[in-house]
């Protein structure tokens, strides 16, 4: 059997918070890999690091020392433009608490990251499309956020992730917000987006239910790697 | 979905508020181009061809001093003053009207044509002014507004001498820039009101504009030293003397309207600042996804500028409407009333009685001011005739234009640049 590609290799991170003459480590020397269609499940207490680590990898924090490599690219090293870009291409996002934006129906959420692409509007309406499918919510894309129930709200929360075809989708506490029919679905999704897709999903959560979709689980303590 | 789509939907998101901004940059610009275009009436240069050659000559002292009908050889001598005319400020009130009516000047009949020659009339009114000793030819839009016409006896009681004068109406003038005075006969005025002796003003007309300064030199030097000194002075400069009477009209009117653009730019900056900072999570979002500092910033920039162009349209436009055709101002007043009445209504039958009577009261503001515009249509029934014209012109309308960019810019400057330095992971942190 081949070995599985490495996607995300970490090497010594660590981040340190300075608050005023206090000095906080949230991550302390960390080392992992990453494997391309992994569902990475992180989770640990609160304060523990695991979102922390999660904002890294994903290019929306940055570390105090230590290299975080995403496809052979060591993200620390890019300017915030690089970033930017970086992030457009490869990183879905799925947050706690969706963050959907209100005036803007399911189908104009999804698009939202295609309007930084070269892509025709019919090739964009195509892709959002394919996107909203794979969710479930095809017949609720011109639906506005409020219109929609919370499981919902993250559905389409992943298509907006997926929509770029992202080689890594992140997500921080997909679930927290939801009953757990609701977490079920999402979690379902994310799941399949890992094992047919090749996606390679990471997710931080407080819930070993939900951490049990996953394929891999790692644990935090203290900004360090406990298992 | 377009980004100008996007920009649309998050710069209405919140309607009332984006309604109210709008309308507080309207009323604002609407103002200030009430303001431009006072100032720009009131300061205008007379722009007929007669008064790049007329001089004024008023006592030095002030120019409600009279001066000795004597002086009228020795200015008539001065080299290069072609003719001269007493111009006497009546003062008359003409029936019972309080306030501001028309002004009567008495003057030598015989020099209207060569010293206000741009006052036409036809030639048999001319020499029945210049004939008949109590005579009067009044301005066309006076005799309009008083429904006056030719053959119709006129009585004044004046407020400046002690007598009341009756006139028959010889001609009715139009041409100059302001056809709204009477003229008389200086004469008449001596005789019945016992001023013999005594004049407002002078009046010259000067051969060619190139005479015009050696002139006014001439004529200030020969009463040098004497009890009547004179200032003499060109029309215009007269005019803006004459303005300056009532207080420094252009420092009053540029600190209105400083005022004005500075109360403006505080409540569209704190507006912007409130609509940002309220969705900064989103922002964050975005920044997330992959949009990039100068994408936001063109975001925020593009929504505050829009709603200043928006007040701008409709601010300058509603000026630009009402000054020129206050009917097609007043038809849209009833169009928008008519849409608010629909929308309260409805927003009553909803039960949301507070803004559904709120918007009621606003439906019935809007028809009133649409109504005073459909009764008064034109700028002199507005003012009850002190402006004849009050035009808006494209300077008027640019200045507002550079102000609303402006505001636009200003107002989106630290909103945007709280953002830029606002990480991802701190956007993310913000409560909604």
């Amino acid at each position: 059997m081949p070995e599985p590609e490495t996607i995300v290799a970490i090497r010594n991170l660590s981040k340190v918070y300075s608050q005023g003459e206090i000095q906080v480590t949230a991550l302390n020397n960390i080392s992992l890999d990453i494997a391309r269609g992994e569902f990475l499940t992180l989770m640990g207490p609160s304060g523990s690091g695991k979102s922390t680590l999660l904002h890294i990898i994903a290019g929306i924090d940055r570390p105090t020392s230590g290299e975080c490599r995403v496809q052979g690219v060591n993200v620390t090293q890019l300017n915030e433009s690089e970033l930017a870009d970086w992030r457009n291409q490869n990183v879905g996002f799925v947050f706690q608490t969706f963050n959907l934006i209100p005036v803007l129906t399911a189908f104009e959420n999804v698009e939202l990251p295609l309007l930084l692409t070269k892509l025709s509007r019919k090739q964009r309406q195509q892709l959002v499309s394919t996107a909203l499918e794979i969710v479930g919510l095809a017949d609720r894309s011109h639906h506005l956020p409020r219109q929609l129930s919370g499981g919902q709200e993250q559905r389409v929360a992943i298509a907006r992730a997926l929509v770029t075809d992202p080689s890594l989708v992140v997500a921080d506490e997909p679930t927290g917000n939801l009953d757990s029919h609701s977490a079920q679905e999402v979690l379902t999704v994310l799941q399949s987006l890992s094992r047919t897709a090749n996606k390679t999903v990471i997710m931080v959560t407080h819930d070993p239910k939900a951490a049990a979709y996953g394929s891999r689980s790692i644990h935090l303590e203290k900004g360090e790697l406990s298992n | 979905m377009s980004i100008g789509t996007f920009i649309i939907k998050n710069a209405l998101r919140n309607k009332r508020r984006a309604t109210l901004s709008i309308l507080s940059v309207a009323v604002s610009l609407f103002l200030l181009v009430f303001l431009l275009v006072t100032l720009r009436e009131l300061t205008l240069p007379p722009e007929d061809v007669g008064a790049a050659l007329r001089v004024a000559v008023r006592n030095k002292i002030s120019i409600a001093n009279l001066l000795p009908a004597k002086q009228l050889p020795a200015i008539e001598r001065v080299p290069g003053v072609e003719a001269v005319t007493p111009f006497t400020w009546y003062g008359g009130r003409y029936q019972n009207e309080e306030g501001m009516t028309f002004a009567q000047f008495a003057m030598d009949a015989r020099k209207l044509r060569s010293v206000f020659g741009e006052a036409k009339m036809s030639q048999p009114e001319y020499e029945a002014f210049e004939t008949i000793k109590d005579s009067c030819i009044i301005g066309k839009v006076t005799a309009e507004k008083y429904k006056l016409k030719i053959g119709d006896r006129l009585t004044l009681d004046s407020t400046v001498y002690p007598c009341t004068l009756t006139f028959r109406i010889v001609g009715i003038y139009a041409g100059t820039t302001d056809d709204r005075n009477m003229l008389f006969h200086q004469e008449y005025l001596d005789d019945a009101c016992d001023n013999a002796g005594w004049v407002g003003m002078w009046w010259l007309r000067v051969s060619t504009p190139d005479d015009m300064p050696r002139v006014i030199a001439a004529v200030n030097k020969a009463f040098e030293n004497t009890s009547a000194e004179v200032r003499a002075e060109s029309e215009r400069a007269f005019q803006l003397s004459f303005i300056s009477m009532l207080g420094n009209v252009r420092v009053l009117i540029g600190s209105i309207s400083s005022v004005v653009v500075f109360t403006l730019i505080l409540v569209s900056a704190s507006t912007m600042s409130m609509a940002v900072r309220e969705r900064f999570r989103e922002l964050a979002i975005l920044k997330a996804i992959g949009f990039r500092r100068r994408e936001l910033f063109a975001f925020i920039l593009a929504e505050s500028f829009g709603l200043a162009m928006a007040g701008l349209l409709l601010g300058a436009g509603g000026a630009w409407l009402l000054f020129t055709n206050g009917k097609i101002f007043a038809a849209i007043c009833f169009g928008i009333t008519a849409i608010i009445v629909g929308s309260s209504v409805m927003t009553i039958v909803r039960r949301h009685y507070s803004s559904g009577v709120t918007g009621l009261l606003v439906a019935a503001l809007v028809a009133r001011i649409g109504l005073w515009a459909f009764q008064n249509p034109t700028i002199s029934k507005m003012t009850n005739g002190f402006f004849i014209t009050f035009e808006v012109t494209p300077k008027i309308v640019g200045i507002a234009a550079i102000v609303a960019a402006g505001l636009g810019i200003i107002s989106s400057i630290a909103p945007a640049f709280s953002v830029a330095r606002m990480s991802v992971v701190s956007g993310l942190k913000t409560l909604d």
